[in-house]
């Protein structure tokens, strides 16, 4: 089963639709609740007093994602780091994707995005599971400078799609700023797949692309991992798994 | 450290037991039943720490009391400060592999000598480095003056401790409502600070050494003999405790095994170097004499003499920069050498509370600002960095005797990464180094000290005589 993480601020209150829970029922889910301490606080002390009331509450939503049915689990991590944080659970659990929860209801139309060099084969099987048998629309979306390319790899995802029984319509944006026109394509439907990119110097300077697009967008985006280059250097690392290491104490 | 590993027990008079959860350390993260702790500082981040909170007071501050104590022989009072940190640095980094928790000297001494040791020595932790951060706020004050008379503005010295004071309140502020980039910063000012310092001591070096400049009329080394490099060893000593503060972010660092062991270490060789030759070069420039009229200032004018105008205010600029990094620095360790007593059950565990506003322990941190305004006020340098060595090297010599303790009779849970080359020659000597220093002080610091260390021991009889803490993790 494909597995996806939910990072949340669990403390801050942030939360999941229902729209997401629902979308997210063939995956198997983790919810990542973090909560981040300026410097000045060691992260133990912060678990001291918050830990109680953070598990509490990631139980109640691991339970919404099926945790009876053991479909998800959820972590609680205490970080002065986000993005170390998710780097580390994800590359841990070999996790294939992860959600930027945000607002919706039920999800009736997916923009799946394939814009720029993502790992196109790895979405689609990720659209293919994540839909399954369900009556749920998928546009693919494609901006490209390169017309011609453009449309074949957009026909052939297309194909792919319609042979695992799935409703699909493409969406081809030539020589249009690739952010905007997803952003303006996003506004008919419910939830956004894209692939993560190598950072750039566009990302370091103007935020990841996944964070703008779900800014903007206001709706949830699920980011397909480039898990290629990551689980390289995860296995390089290989770090222990917790009830490994138990036991040389 | 598994499931296996025997809790802190027994409870203080209000009924609070140490929490202490089993929990399992790996590189990157640290493990407790329901969370996890992320560790997010580096190697670069660890040596920050270190140099960053000594480099303040040792190199802008002493110069001239030192150079007036004990002639240009004050540079061997700085190596010997260095010897005796580094003797307690491979200890201390031993025991930080082995216990790689928040907490740092207190928390090896509590599990290796006992509740007692801890008690002790956590809290007067505490106090020691509200004495460093008052000293580190006076000398702030020094400077801020004197950044004030380059660029026109003649107040004088009455004004030192009211800026002082202002800005410990502000230092203190600043932590409760978050400092988000406060080690970004930090990072940047002990890279600006090592950069300028280079400088000058290259072209000062050069000078000292009759390459570049007109020669100067040699010295005698140490015009006052040797006890008074012993003394002043004593009295700088407060120059080189940054080190150890490394280790309260044990819990924080990334691969803890390597990063340490090589902060620690590293940050006393690159701080000691630098203020041996940092003293040489000062006192080869102006001499002792002229040094020691000088004051707490008087590296500015070592810098004028050296470099012009432009070395003297790149003097003032690196003094200011590195009273408050130092100042600020230990206004953070207070905090968490509090909660460090705290969640061990020693103090009120409400005294380690969170605001989830700012995310910072404003109890805590108001536990550190209140005494520090109120010593800062006393303007006191000499007393101030004494009672702060002194505190310090209580702990310090007591780092080593726990490292003989544990290493003598092994529990099952010592497994440390790193271990001292040389035991027990390094520990025994690191721990007699450290006492031995204290004997040099004037009396009146070290009964300010003895006097701190009975109420806390008193304080531990009263409050806490039923917390068990030895071998506990």
């Amino acid at each position: 089963m494909t597995r996806i993480l939910v990072p949340l601020a669990i403390l801050e209150g942030e939360s999941v639709s229902a729209g997401l829970t629902t979308l997210l029922e063939p995956m198997y889910v983790t919810v990542l609740g973090y909560h981040v301490l300026p410097e000045q606080t060691p992260p133990d002390q912060a678990r001291l007093q918050f830990e109680a009331q953070a598990t509490a509450a990631l139980e109640d939503l691991a339970a919404e994602f099926g945790a009876d049915d053991g479909t998800a689990d959820y972590r609680l991590v205490f970080t002065h780091n986000k993005k170390q944080t998710f780097d580390r659970i994800a590359a841990e659990m070999r996790s294939d994707a992860y959600a930027i929860p945000g607002a919706t209801g039920p999800v009736d139309q997916l923009l799946v995005a394939l814009t720029g060099d993502v790992a196109v084969d790895r979405i689609v099987s990720f659209v293919t599971e994540l839909v399954g048998d369900r009556d749920i629309g998928v546009t693919l979306f494609l901006a490209t400078d390169d017309e011609h390319a453009g449309r074949e790899l957009l026909e052939a995802a297309a194909v792919t799609l319609f042979d695992e029984g799935l409703h699909v319509r493409t969406e081809l944006a030539v020589d249009e700023p690739p952010l905007e026109t997803l952003v303006d394509a996003a506004a008919d439907h419910d939830a956004i797949v894209m692939g993560e990119r190598a950072p750039s110097l566009r990302s370091l300077i103007f935020g990841e692309e996944t964070e703008r697009v779900a800014a903007e967008s206001v709706g949830p985006v699920l980011v397909v991992r480039n898990t290629a280059d990551r689980d390289d250097t995860a296995d390089a690392a290989d770090q222990p798994s917790p009830s490994d290491v138990v036991d040389d104490s | 450290m598994g499931d296996t590993s025997p809790s802190a027990e027994g409870t203080n008079i209000e009924g609070e037991s140490p929490q202490v959860e089993p929990t399992i350390e790996t590189d990157e993260a640290t493990i407790t039943d329901d969370a996890e702790l992320e560790r997010t500082i580096g190697l670069t981040g660890g040596l920050a720490i270190g140099i960053g909170t000594m480099i303040g007071a040792g190199i802008f501050v002493f110069p001239g009391l030192a150079a007036g104590n004990a002639g240009p022989a004050a540079a061997a009072s700085f190596a010997i400060g260095a010897v005796v940190a580094l003797l307690v640095a491979l200890p201390a980094s031993e025991l930080a592999t082995a216990m790689p928790k928040s907490g740092g000297g207190y928390y090896f001494i509590s599990r290796g000598l006992g509740t007692l040791a801890g008690a002790v020595v956590g809290l007067s932790l505490w106090f020691g480095l509200v004495f460093a951060t008052a000293f580190y706020l006076v000398g702030f004050g020094f400077y801020a003056v004197d950044t004030l008379a380059e660029l026109g503005i003649a107040v004088g010295n009455e004004l030192v401790i009211p800026i002082a004071v202002l800005f410990g309140a502000g230092f203190t502020v600043l932590n409760v409502t978050g400092t988000e980039n406060a080690a970004k910063l930090q990072n940047g000012i002990v890279a600006l600070l090592l950069s300028i310092l280079v400088v000058f001591l290259g072209y000062g070096g050069l000078d000292a050494a009759g390459i570049v400049g007109e020669p100067s009329a040699p010295e005698q080394f140490a015009p006052f003999g040797t006890l008074p490099i012993l003394t002043t060893a004593a009295l700088v000593f407060t120059s080189y405790l940054g080190f150890a503060q490394v280790a309260t972010v044990a819990g924080e660092m990334k691969d803890p095994g390597r990063n340490l062991p090589l902060a620690m270490v590293g940050s006393v060789l690159i701080v000691g170097v630098l203020y041996v030759v940092t003293i040489f070069v000062s006192t080869s420039a102006l001499g002792s004499d002229r040094l020691a009229e000088l004051g707490e200032t008087a590296m500015v004018e070592v810098g004028r003499h050296y470099l012009g105008a432009a070395g003297a205010f790149a003097i003032v600029f690196g003094g200011l920069l590195a009273t408050m990094s130092s100042a600020n620095a230990s206004v953070l360790s207070t905090s968490r050498s509090i909660y460090a007593v705290s969640r061990d059950a020693l103090l009120p565990q409400r005294a380690s509370r969170i605001n989830l506003r700012y995310g910072t322990p404003h109890v805590a941190l108001g536990m550190a600002g209140g005494p520090i305004l109120v010593l800062t006020a006393t303007g006191q340098v000499e007393l101030l960095a004494e009672v702060a060595s002194f505190l310090h090297l209580i702990m310090y010599g007591l780092i080593c005797v726990a490292l003989i303790a544990l290493r003598r009779n092994e529990p099952e849970w010592y497994d440390p990464d790193f271990r001292v080359p040389g035991y027990p020659i390094v520990p025994a000597l690191g721990a007699l180094a450290s006492f031995a220093l204290i004997g040099f002080m004037q009396p009146a610091s070290q009964l300010i000290g003895l006097a701190i260390m009975l109420v806390t021991a008193g304080w531990y009889f009263y409050y806490a005589r039923d917390v068990t803490l030895k071998g506990k993790l």
